[in-house]
């Protein structure tokens, strides 16, 4: 990987490492959490899929029979009437009213289609009951346009799914790219840079270690020299009493070496 | 009686009686529709069409065809037709050639008004009104703001002035005022046809009274559907039913009041020639009822063909070639949109 030998740029010591493994701990949670959203988004979006597909076929469906519809009102009321209804229309009646909704903190678009009453009232193709084609296929019209109202409803919630489809797609590549990137970056960087603190540590430790040995050595040492030290003293002093006692004179020699020896006992080293 | 118009009828209309028959049988046949629907893509109706009399109108069209367009060429040829037979014609069979154009007139009025009400462009709107309903001082209808000034500047110098007088009481041109206007008019209309072909006398009397009480009651009978839930009260349906047919006048009462369409059945039941046409229909299908009036209007139009030495010919073959441009409409739709199931749902075979 990527970050496996990456380490994050710190001063080795015990402060950093708690540090670092707050952050660790952070790095987790975070993980643990983002990767809850993106399975949630992921539940999410496999459901609009599935509408998706059935709004689709249905659309297949009410586009046809809208058509088809469409066609027979002109058989019956003539090719005219298409100019006669185009003509009456003031304003949609029909709108769409967008709104946001929030799944899993992603904000997703949804529109709904209402009748505007305003524009209903305009003309008579939009009230419901219509004059259109009085004489003649005037239920062929009125029944176009409920097909067509279907099929704008339809339309409608498609293109709800379709955004919001989208926009779940990109929300879920962010999430899982941050679930990543937490997953295969982060927290192997903190790892590292946790390992290497503790290594560093360690390391210090065992110096401190030798130290406290060779000095301990040196220590053994040097009681042991002094101990030698002592005993040839001691013996030099014995020595030295049968010299006395035989009259030989090595007395000052002697003294000096042992009043140095009682006063620089302490400072060996 | 015959015998009167066969001394004389040939002296000014036989040159035209006789075109007339002989564009009849450029009509599709049975055969046309069968090999029509056969057909998997427009292109191949194209095909078809150009070994019939409309090859033409469409050998030229490139290859994307639209059902629209298909409609539009068929349309222009029957005006074609309609404008030669007009050009030779003299009175009162001019008169006659002319009153059949009178449905589209008040169509194209209706439609230039309603467009200027909701400010549409005047030109935008001329391309969309039917060319056998066009009149030179059309343009002029947008001008208009309310019935008054639309007669008094446009409509009295057109030959539908007669029929404004009685809905020239309405004052505002509103939506709902529109669509009774149009079929106000319309009635206006098809009570003034009725008289001039009275007046005509002998075959055509007979024939195209027939012919139009044929009409007048099929639009009693869809006026009454249509209006079914909607605003429009009793007596604005009554007054908007033409006083002559075979439903008038007791028949429209009880049309007038009926509230569904069984109580429709019920009172058309009544009479001979609609109940068999509303006992063939099952209950709640609207669509078959059409197509069951399209195919008695032409069973109606082509036994006029059987006699001579009268102008219901000329109606008749109007009206056969509109049927039949609805049929490769509906033809057309079909297959544009693949619903080739539905294909013989409403084709009216003609002969």
């Amino acid at each position: 990987m990527a970050g496996q030998n990456q380490r994050l740029n710190v001063v080795p010591t015990v402060t950093m490492l708690g540090v670092m493994k707050a952050r660790l701990v952070g790095a987790t949670r975070g993980h643990a959490l983002l990767k809850k959203k993106s399975d949630a988004l992921t539940v999410q979006f496999r459901a609009i899929l599935k509408k998706i597909v059935a709004a689709k076929e249905s659309m297949g469906e009410t586009m046809r029979a809208s058509s088809f519809s469409l066609a027979e009102a002109k058989y019956v009321a003539g090719d005219g009437v298409r100019h006669v209804v185009l003509q009456s229309v003031r304003a949609a009646s029909v709108r769409v009213r967008s709104h946001q909704e929030n799944v899993a903190g992603v904000k997703l678009p949804k529109f709904t289609h209402f009748v505007d009453p305003a524009a209903a009232s305009g003309g008579p193709s939009n009230a419901s009951p219509s004059l259109t084609g009085l004489a003649r296929g005037g239920q062929q019209v009125a029944a176009c346009r409920a097909a067509h109202v279907k099929a704008i409803e339809v339309l409608v919630e498609l293109a709800s799914l379709q955004t919001s489809f989208l926009t779940l797609d990109e929300a879920i590549k962010t999430t899982n790219r941050r679930v990543n990137a937490l997953e295969n970056v982060v927290k192997p960087r903190i790892e590292n840079t946790i390992s290497y603190i503790k290594g560093e540590l360690d390391e210090l430790e065992r110096e401190d270690f030798f130290r406290l040995k060779k000095i301990q050595g040196y220590k053994k040492r040097e009681i042991e020299r002094q101990r030698a030290n002592a005993k040839l003293f001691a013996e030099e002093q014995l020595a030295e009493d049968l010299a006395l006692k035989r009259g030989i004179s090595v007395g000052a020699a002697a003294n000096l070496l042992v009043a140095g020896g009682e006063k620089d006992d302490d400072i060996i080293f | 009686m015959y015998g009167w118009e066969m001394l004389s009828f040939n002296i000014h209309d036989g040159f035209l009686e006789a075109i007339v028959r002989g564009n009849r049988s450029g009509l599709l046949t049975a055969a046309d529709y069968n090999n029509l629907c056969q057909c998997e893509t427009l292109d191949d109706i194209k095909m078809h069409l150009t070994a019939t009399e409309y090859g033409p109108y469409l050998q030229n069209e490139p290859s994307p065809l639209h059902t629209t367009t298909i409609v539009e060429k068929c349309t222009l040829k029957l005006v074609d037709e309609y404008k030669h037979m007009l050009c030779q014609a003299t009175e009162p069979l001019s008169t006659f050639l002319q009153y059949i154009t009178y449905g589209h007139m008040i169509d194209n009025v209706v439609l230039i008004v309603t467009g200027t009400l909701h400010e549409r462009d005047v030109n935008e709107l001329l391309e969309k009104c039917h060319p056998l309903g066009m009149f030179d001082s059309i343009a002029s209808l947008a001008v208009a703001q309310n019935m008054r000034e639309l007669y008094r500047l446009v409509l009295v110098d057109t030959p539908l002035a007669p029929y404004f007088s009685e809905c020239i009481t309405s004052e505002d041109l509103d939506d709902m005022n529109i669509e009774i206007m149009r079929n106000t008019l319309y009635k206006a209309y098809l009570e003034d046809f009725y008289k001039f072909c009275q007046k005509l006398g002998g075959a055509t009397a007979e024939i195209m009274c027939d012919i139009l009480s044929f009409e007048a009651d099929r639009r009693a009978v869809n006026i009454t559907i249509n209006s079914i839930g909607t605003e429009l009260t009793r007596d604005d349906r009554r007054k908007l039913y033409s006083n002559f047919g075979l439903l008038y006048p007791y028949g429209h009462e009880e049309l007038a009041v009926c509230e569904d369409v069984d109580q429709v059945r019920g009172a058309m039941e009544k009479y001979p020639p609609y109940q068999s046409i509303f006992s063939r229909i099952s209950y709640g299908e609207s669509q078959m009822l059409d197509k069951a009036f399209y195919e008695e209007e032409v069973r109606r139009l082509c036994l006029s063909f059987e006699q001579q030495f009268h102008y219901g010919v000329f109606f008749a073959y109007i009206r056969l070639r509109e049927q039949e441009i609805r049929n490769l409409m509906w033809i057309s739709e079909c297959v544009a949109q693949n619903q080739k199931a539905r294909v013989h749902d409403s084709v009216v075979f003609i002969f």
